[in-house]
């Protein structure tokens, strides 16, 4: 076990016990826990997609490695606004250009996610913040476009085709697979959970008994929701148990044990003094 | 009986900092002291067992991550199980990540599984081809022109250069796909976005709480098998005959399933009374 694997394992153990810390109250070690993760976690992501996407896939596109020695007048310039870069930021814009596989000439193209990238970055000066709606609305409308055929074909044709339930050549009755009781279980509960979110008649008389069984499904299926919630969480604390007892050993130096009593010292005096500091 | 139902209604109204406690104390002893409870592999976990048995060696699987270390317990176990049968059948594996952090989540399993347990060559029989921030558009790309989202894997090789990668432009290349899924983007979005448009056969690992989102896919046919939580990872892991962090984690996760329910009787019995006293005066 090197130094680093051991600075390691005490951090994730104060960071763990920091955020359960919580389950006692508002406290400082959760705080601190809470602000390293919110900043780690921005840095790491904005990191990831400045060197997965951005330098790769746009500057790389647009840069590309020359084939030969630059000619004409205006890919001159183009490359020369690359070397001031590179100038600049030598990593990001290496010299000659970024070979990343995306051929050697220029993707023009790809000016226009660099230019509405740069729009929404100007929604923090308040002067030009208008220039983001631009960025924002291609966004949101390459989204809506995207998006509208794929939940036609798999939400709405695929979970229709999916509802039209067999009742011939199965058995009556399964535990596990299709049967024709369970067909009509899916059946009742598809049209009374859909006659529930009819809201043009008033769920009285037949057509309320007939709603109120679409209530029952819909709560079957908060339950199995509720109960699917728990495991999950049992299961992350499980996650974490099962790291606190690995690294409150021997090779870690005890770091659960050791982090977990100073813990509980300083919060016990943190407690007392400020029972002290509200009776005063 | 009095004294009995002031018991109750002043137990049901408990500081929950002990239910905390109790808790922690239910999940940690099943670590320290295993029960060995039984493991019986539901149909949707089969059901993926079966679909990868009957792929030959040589065949191609696509396997995407999309978890971080906040549901690492859920779905890293089970990811890990797959890729032990996908190699103990010799398919190639090719992993994509739509979570940055997914990245270094098949960096780990990979190491452990491809690298240490069945010693396969990098390019040859497995490929990491990295993280594509984008979320659907990036599976949208993938199914048009692989090589158009990914020039070069997560090594930096050019993905020409790389053996394993002759003859893959789409997904429709591919003869199977899995997506171990937190969340979004993830399964829902392969399944619109790839599984249903280029009809490769899906399979998927979530968290628990997403396996109702998800279980409507699988009854209709358009995913084959779903691995649910950390029960669907040790039932994989019972059906792959290699026991796991999943499976040992089960213990606790069945006695605390049986000490929650426990409290939600309870508290409702404490309701229920103390609704009838409120009644009753």
């Amino acid at each position: 076990m090197n130094g680093s694997e051991i600075f390691g394992a005490w951090v994730a153990v104060f960071l763990t016990l920091g955020i359960f810390s919580y389950l006692y109250k508002d406290n400082p070690f959760y705080k601190i826990a809470e602000h390293i993760f919110v900043g780690v976690s921005a840095g790491y992501w904005m990191s990831m997609f400045f060197w997965t996407q951005i330098q790769p896939n746009l500057f790389g596109r647009l840069w590309p490695v020359p084939e030969g020695a630059i000619s004409g007048f205006f890919m001159r310039i183009w490359y020369g606004i690359y070397d001031i870069f590179g100038f600049v930021l030598p990593r990001v814009f290496p010299d000659g250009g970024i070979d990343k596989g995306h051929g050697s000439d220029p993707h023009f193209l790809y000016l226009l996610p660099f230019i509405l990238g740069i729009m929404m970055l100007l929604s923090v000066v308040s002067k030009w913040s208008w220039m983001a709606r631009l960025g924002i609305a291609y966004t949101v409308g390459m989204a809506a476009g995207l998006r509208a055929y794929a939940f036609l074909n798999s939400n709405v044709l695929g979970q229709l085709k999916g509802s039209a339930v067999s009742f011939v050549n199965i058995p009556w009755f399964s535990l596990t697979d299709a049967s024709i009781f369970n067909n009509i279980i899916i059946l009742i509960g598809t049209i009374t959970g859909l006659l529930y979110f009819y809201f043009s008649k008033e769920h009285t008389g037949h057509f309320g008994k007939v709603t109120r069984v679409g209530i029952y499904f819909l709560m079957i299926s908060f339950g199995a929701s509720f109960g699917f919630a728990v495991m999950g969480r049992i299961s992350l604390l499980i996650g974490r148990f099962t790291d606190l007892i690995s690294y409150g050993g021997e090779n870690y130096n005890y770091a659960s044990l050791w982090v977990l009593l100073v813990m509980i010292v300083l919060l016990t005096v943190w407690t007392i003094k400020g029972d002290k500091d509200t009776a005063s | 009986m009095e004294k009995f139902l002031d018991f109750i209604v002043r137990a049901g109204s408990l500081d929950r900092r002990y239910i905390f406690v109790v808790i922690a104390f239910v999940v940690i002893m099943p670590l320290f002291y295993p029960l060995g409870l039984p493991i019986r592999p539901t149909v949707s976990s089969k059901t993926i067992y079966d679909t990868v048995e009957q792929l030959e060696a040589g065949n191609k699987a696509l396997v995407s991550f999309e978890y971080g270390p906040s549901t690492k317990p859920e779905i890293h176990p089970m990811a890990v199980a797959l890729l032990r049968h996908l190699f103990e059948k010799d398919v190639k594996v090719y992993v994509t990540c739509l979570w940055p952090d997914g990245q270094f989540m098949a960096m780990e399993a990979l190491a452990q599984v491809a690298e240490n347990q069945y010693h396969k060559e990098y390019g040859v029989d497995y490929v990491l081809l990295g993280f594509r921030p984008g979320n659907e558009a990036v599976i949208k790309g993938l199914v048009s022109n692989f090589r158009k989202v990914y020039t070069v894997d997560a090594r930096g090789n050019f993905l020409d250069d790389i053996p394993m990668m002759d003859g893959i432009n789409q997904v429709g290349d591919f003869d199977y796909l899995f997506s171990a899924s937190a969340g979004y983007p993830g399964t829902v979005e392969w399944v619109q976005y790839a599984a249903d448009p280029t009809g490769v056969t899906m399979g998927t690992g979530t968290t628990s709480i997403q396996v109702n989102e998800v279980m409507p896919y699988v009854q209709s046919g358009q995913i084959k098998g779903i691995l649910g939580g950390m029960p669907g990872a040790a039932e994989y892991e019972k059906l792959i005959g290699q026991p796991g962090i999943g499976t040992s984690g089960m213990d606790a996760q069945s006695v605390a399933h049986i000490v929650i329910v426990g409290f939600i009787i309870f508290g409702n019995i404490s309701f229920f009374v103390e609704r009838r006293r409120a009644k009753k005066y």
